[in-house]
């Protein structure tokens, strides 16, 4: 008799298939890489060529004409910050609403909820004058400030659903040994919470990090700005020698690039359990 | 005591709620409010004028190229995106030895800034003589192609490369509904006799409906949204081609400094961003239940 549970056979065509996709779509990104190499002559000549030296001078001088170190950093307080804060914030309010019974916590969950379908561009003008009237323009913190207002809705959303499926025991079992509501949420709900955390830090570490509306209104001077808005500023600089914008491409992507290659297990897994739940 | 276990939550929820309503709520229903008056930075006094804004939306062209851009280009990507992503989430979905490997390279472009996909796709695309695109093209003999400076193919080409960034993405959430799926239920399926083609039709799709849900609101709210792609690729061009909500409304807003009308732009696009997502929501609903 066969068992009945036979292991499937390899599909090697349809891998093959998949293969073929993957390498087109691998080619753009091969394309950006291979091209911060070469001169402009030879890149017409053979877009999708090996360099035939390696000249890594477009490099240096685009690390130098975009202040790298100083726009990275901008780029990565302002990811720091906001994911410190779209998380705290959200995981105290989602225990509160979770455990709440009172009416008028109801209605700001509401008001709050009503947030994921109000798209956000709606609030920029406003937001404008008050960022100004704050003295908050051209600082860091008026991008933190907005990257975690705007991520409260959906990280609300997401973390409430996640306390309602904790169990009430471990809790109550606290508040008898005399922990108080905020005690027992910072000892034992926030530690339980860690898996849902991090999903929701890796969604918003992406939208934060590859952000360019925020700082494009919001950081004027080249002090402050960020990594993205030095690549914008020099598009178009370098009509003869095309290819010298191109490290700058790179430069843009590769943080983040890099985090992915080293973590994407994490990443795909985080991203795909936010937006399940999500 | 009770009431200090409330007062407890309170200040727990409060700091979240406060930032939200100073930073969103307030200026969501100041843009609201705004939208009856002529706000504007050239004048010192507000007046205000009811409808008039919305009424000269509608007779403002380059808005109406807009609002109809931004939802072309949401349904034409989240059908493409879709139909995509699917079939590729049922075949990584099988015994292959490179999963891992082609997972990971279908969801990279995924983590790149859409501004610099903007960039480097303007110089794949380009008509100039260095523009690989359409030296493959070229080569292969089927002539090049103007993408991005035809206004009727723009929109089209922008369309293509942000296929190309999402799918991925549309691709891992598929992957996870899978993957969450009993492997006995096809096994059963394949025992009755069924085929590979019914299989799916008849199991796999429906029971894909939660991550299509997902898939197609979050693609339809992002597409009515769409600008960095926008702004880094064509500018809204050429002309005004493929200007889209967001581009218009920050145009009005920031560079003719028509705060009033910008603010009437922008309650329009926001109710329309509703209206679709809880029209799709119910619609999927609907389909979930059947």
């Amino acid at each position: 008799m066969q068992a009945t549970t036979t292991k499937e056979k390899r599909p090697y065509v349809l891998e093959f298939c998949l293969i073929v996709i993957a390498i087109l779509v691998a080619l753009p990104i091969y394309y950006l890489l291979v091209t911060t190499l070469k001169t402009p002559e030879e890149a017409a000549a053979s877009p999708l060529g090996l360099p035939h030296q390696w000249i890594l001078s477009n490099y240096v001088d685009a690390w130098k004409l975009m202040h790298y170190p100083r726009v990275f950093m901008n780029n990565f307080i302002i990811t720091f910050f906001s994911l410190i804060g779209c998380t705290i914030l959200p995981c105290m309010a989602s225990y509160g609403f979770a455990r709440s019974r009172n009416w008028l916590s109801k209605l700001l969950f509401l008001a709050i909820i009503a947030g994921l379908v109000v798209p956000f561009q709606i609030a920029l003008i406003p937001l404008y004058k008050l960022i100004m009237s704050m003295h908050l323009m051209n600082t860091l913190w008026a991008v933190v400030i907005i990257n975690v207002s705007v991520t409260i809705p959906f990280n609300v959303f997401l973390f409430i659903n996640f306390v309602k499926s904790l169990p009430l025991e471990v809790e109550e079992s606290a508040s008898i040994d005399g922990s108080g509501v905020v005690g027992t949420f910072f000892r034992i709900v926030l530690p339980l919470m860690q898996p849902v955390i991090a999903s929701a830090a890796i969604l918003n570490s992406l939208t934060f990090w590859n952000d360019f509306m925020g700082p494009l209104l919001f950081l004027q001077t080249r002090e402050k700005a960020v990594i993205l808005q030095e690549v914008y500023r020099n598009i178009g600089q370098f009509s003869t020698n095309w290819t010298a914008f191109f490290p700058m491409m790179v430069l843009g992507v590769a943080p983040l690039l890099l985090f992915y290659i080293i973590m994407q297990k994490y990443i795909i897994s985080g991203i795909a359990a936010g937006s399940v739940k999500g | 005591m009770l009431r200090k276990r409330e007062r407890s939550f309170f200040l727990l929820i409060l700091p979240a709620v406060l930032i939200y309503m100073i930073f969103y709520l307030y200026p969501v229903i100041s843009t609201f409010v705004h939208s009856f008056t002529d706000w504007s930075l050239l004048q010192k006094n507000i007046h205000f004028i009811g409808l008039d804004n919305y009424k000269a939306l509608f007779h403002d062209d380059v808005v109406l190229t807009g609002i109809k851009n931004s939802i072309l280009y949401a349904i034409i990507m989240t059908i493409v995106q879709n139909a995509l992503a699917v079939p590729l989430a049922v075949a990584l979905d099988r015994n292959l030895r490179t999963k891992n490997w082609l997972r990971m390279i279908f969801f990279a472009p995924a983590v790149l800034s859409p501004l610099v996909v903007g960039f480097l796709w303007s110089y794949i695309m380009s008509s100039l003589d260095y523009g690989p695109l359409n030296q493959i093209l070229t080569h292969l003999g089927l002539g090049s192609v103007n993408w991005l400076g035809s206004a009727k193919l723009a929109l089209y080409s922008v369309i293509l490369t942000q296929v190309w960034q999402w799918t991925g993405w549309a691709m891992v959430i598929y992957l996870a509904n899978l993957q969450g799926i009993s492997k006995e239920l096809f096994e059963a399926a394949h025992m009755d006799g069924a085929n590979g083609w019914k299989t799916f039709w008849k199991i796999t799709l429906p029971l894909l409906v939660p991550s299509i849900t997902i898939n197609t609101v979050l693609s339809m709210i992002g597409g009515l949204k769409v600008f960095d792609i926008i702004f880094s690729m064509t500018n809204g061009g050429p002309g005004h081609a493929t200007e889209s909500i967001v581009t218009v409304l920050l145009q009005r807003a920031f560079t003719d400094s028509q705060l009033g009308y910008a603010s009437a732009l922008g309650v329009l696009f926001s109710s329309f961003v509703m209206i679709v997502t809880v029209l799709q929501l119910r619609l999927m609903k609907r389909w979930e239940v059947s």
